[in-house]
């Protein structure tokens, strides 16, 4: 479902290179949920953004649903959903309807398929009260709401979830682990990165772990756990990133 | 596809009182203004009454050399400069004593005038009393001259007389320096808003980072953000426009005396309209650019606001020149050309090898700048912060 293929970014400006990925490479089939895996300034963004085709790898490739992301961009945001974490990008002056009517049109809905998808987002999301109200009124978690409604507006196939619970309270980040998991059950492949080990314990059946730039766990959460003869997620991040600091420095 | 976006754009920058006031309140108060302060200053002097005070001794005197002139009002004073400071005169006037009867009689005779030359109303008091005591002046050497058995005329060995060529009205030329001015920086200051939001403002709410990834072309994007910054920028000239107009024609007498367009009086309206719309247009693309490449509203602001003083410059330029000496240079230069343009439009003359290049210009200067914006519309290093 997604292949990413020796990824390498580099971000350079007159006097600096920092290289954000380094040959990164793995495979996520459909229907999994990955839980990708990083201190700040691991990579983490910046491969969802490769993968979202809002950034143009340096060297390598990404494929979604077989469509290269640098060949076929348009075809690969059909089929996407992203939310990048903290920040809702939901305009302020208008209703929380008008902002998801206008992304479906964007995304090429007809009239009808919008009012349906629409209605269903806001049952499943308990927004019905206040989707006719301005966005500029609306608290964190009404927002966040708002912004996860318009990235699954098109019904994308692969959702991208960049630190989505960033900055929410107990029940928006419960209202959105409950959401992975329907989500899970309707067969949508779905990466997220997190700081929040319980979470991706609790969410992902496989995870991704990087740390500068590089992939240094790709595989089944069960099988890390049998690997490392431990439950304790934070423990095993731990000690991989330990493990890659001494790759390093030797 | 475009449609929806310019529809939405329209709906979102018509929502922000900002935008609303800008567009609509700022063209009708600077217009009103520019409208009002020109008619009362066109029609100064008219039915205007000055103050002129007079040394007590003079006084008999001077209600003798100015009995036939209207609009002057003789105050005594025992202390002209005190009056003047007071305000109770424009300009103060001492003769010497038994001034009349020693100018008839050959004898010395001074006249002191005391003024303020930085006040308006005084120099034009000033003016009125020269004139008076220059026709006394005439008259006395004339009565002098005839004593003597001389024909005065001897005096006067040639006359003078002066046609003039143009038929430029000054208060016109002033309107024709105004109106381009206060409608660009309308059209600059109240499409800026729009502009920092609909790029900068997109950066800095991250909406722009969903936009981009929706299937929609960025060109797509791009050309019905533009679309937007022109149109509030048109409706502001139109506004403009229609404020200046209707104001003239309604609420003022001079200013509507001085500007006459005949028969023309719809195609120059409908030109300038046009025109306005371009520059709206050519404004749009400019002030795009300084929005893309900021990466908050507030430095979006920080780069337009230099390029919104840009219009100043070639006000101060044609200002001095007069509608004769204008040539094609004038009206291929854009920004200059809305001057250049309208004082011709307001002096009634429709040149259409002008117009055309006035309006190429700018068409040609607003796709560079478009193609530009779109240079950086396409990089990422633009578009993301």
């Amino acid at each position: 479902m997604i292949e990413i293929n020796e990824v390498t970014k580099r971000f350079k400006d007159k006097k600096t290179s920092i290289t954000a990925l380094k040959h990164v490479k793995f495979t996520v089939e459909k229907g999994q949920v990955v839980g990708l895996l990083g201190e700040n300034g691991a990579g983490k963004t910046t491969l969802l953004r490769t993968i979202a085709t809002l950034l143009t790898p340096t060297d390598g490739s990404v494929k979604v649903a077989g469509y290269d992301t640098q060949k076929n961009p348009a075809e690969v945001k059909r089929r996407i959903g992203v939310l990048f974490g903290g920040e809702t990008g939901l305009y302020d002056r208008l209703t929380a309807r008008e902002n998801l009517e206008y992304f479906a049109t964007l995304y090429g809905l007809s009239k009808h398929e919008t009012k349906v998808r629409i209605d269903e987002l806001a049952r499943m999301f308990g927004m019905r009260d206040y989707l006719n109200r301005r966005v500029s009124g609306f608290s964190k978690g009404m927002r966040q709401k708002v912004a996860i409604a318009r990235t699954l507006i098109h019904n994308p196939e692969i959702i991208l979830f960049d630190e989505p619970t960033t900055g929410l309270d107990i029940t928006s980040s419960n209202v959105f682990r409950q959401l992975v998991h329907q989500l899970k059950r309707d067969g949508k492949t779905i990466i997220f990165s997190s700081h929040i080990m319980e979470e991706v314990s609790m969410l992902c059946d496989h995870v991704a772990m990087m740390h500068k730039g590089e992939l240094v766990y790709h595989g089944g959460l069960e099988e890390l756990y049998k690997s490392e003869g431990s439950q304790d997620l934070n423990y095993i991040f731990m000690s991989k990133l330990v493990r890659g600091n001494e790759t390093y420095a030797s | 596809m475009l449609r929806k976006i310019y529809v939405k754009e329209i709906k979102d920058c018509f929502r922000d009182r900002r935008t609303l006031i800008l567009t609509v309140i700022l063209p009708i108060i600077m217009m009103s203004g520019m409208v009002f302060f020109y008619e009362s200053m066109i029609s100064d002097g008219e039915g205007e009454t000055y103050q002129l005070a007079v040394k007590e001794s003079s006084m008999k005197e001077a209600e003798l050399i100015f009995s036939g002139v209207e609009n002057v009002e003789l105050i005594e004073s025992s202390n002209l400069e005190q009056t003047i400071k007071d305000g109770n005169a424009q300009v103060g006037l001492e003769l010497t004593p038994s001034f009349i009867e020693a100018t008839q009689n050959g004898e010395e005779a001074t006249v002191t005038v005391l003024g303020d030359s930085f006040s308006q109303k005084s120099t034009q008091l000033n003016a009125i009393l020269i004139n008076a005591l220059t026709v006394f002046e005439k008259t006395v050497v004339a009565g002098n001259l005839l004593e003597g058995g001389i024909d005065p005329s001897i005096m006067q060995p040639f006359t003078i007389e002066h046609k003039e060529l143009t038929n430029e009205d000054p208060s016109v030329d002033m309107i024709a320096f105004l109106i381009p001015l206060i409608l660009s920086v309308a059209i600059g200051v109240g499409s800026g808003p729009a502009a920092s939001d609909l790029f900068a403002g997109e950066k800095e709410k991250k909406t722009m980072e969903a936009l981009l990834m929706t299937p929609v072309k960025r060109s797509t994007l791009l050309l019905a953000k533009w679309l937007t910054i022109t149109t509030i920028g048109s409706v502001i000239g139109i506004i403009t426009l229609g404020v200046v107009a209707l104001e003239i024609s309604l609420l003022t007498e001079s200013l509507k005396n001085s500007v006459s367009f005949g028969n023309d009086a719809y195609l120059i309206i409908g030109i300038a309209i046009l025109f306005s719309m371009i520059y709206a247009a050519f404004t749009a693309s400019l002030i795009m650019i300084t929005s893309i490449v900021a990466k908050t509203i507030k430095e979006a602001g920080s780069y337009s606001s230099p390029a919104l003083m840009i219009p100043m410059f070639p006000a101060m330029i044609i200002v001095g020149i007069g509608i004769n000496e204008l040539t094609t240079f004038h009206f291929a230069m854009p920004i200059m050309n809305l001057y250049t343009l309208f004082k011709e439009l307001l002096f009634g003359i429709v040149n259409f090898e002008h117009i055309l290049i006035a309006f190429g210009s700018n068409i040609v200067c607003m796709l560079i700048f478009f193609v530009i914006g779109r240079i950086l519309f396409m990089k990422d290093k633009w578009v993301m912060n």
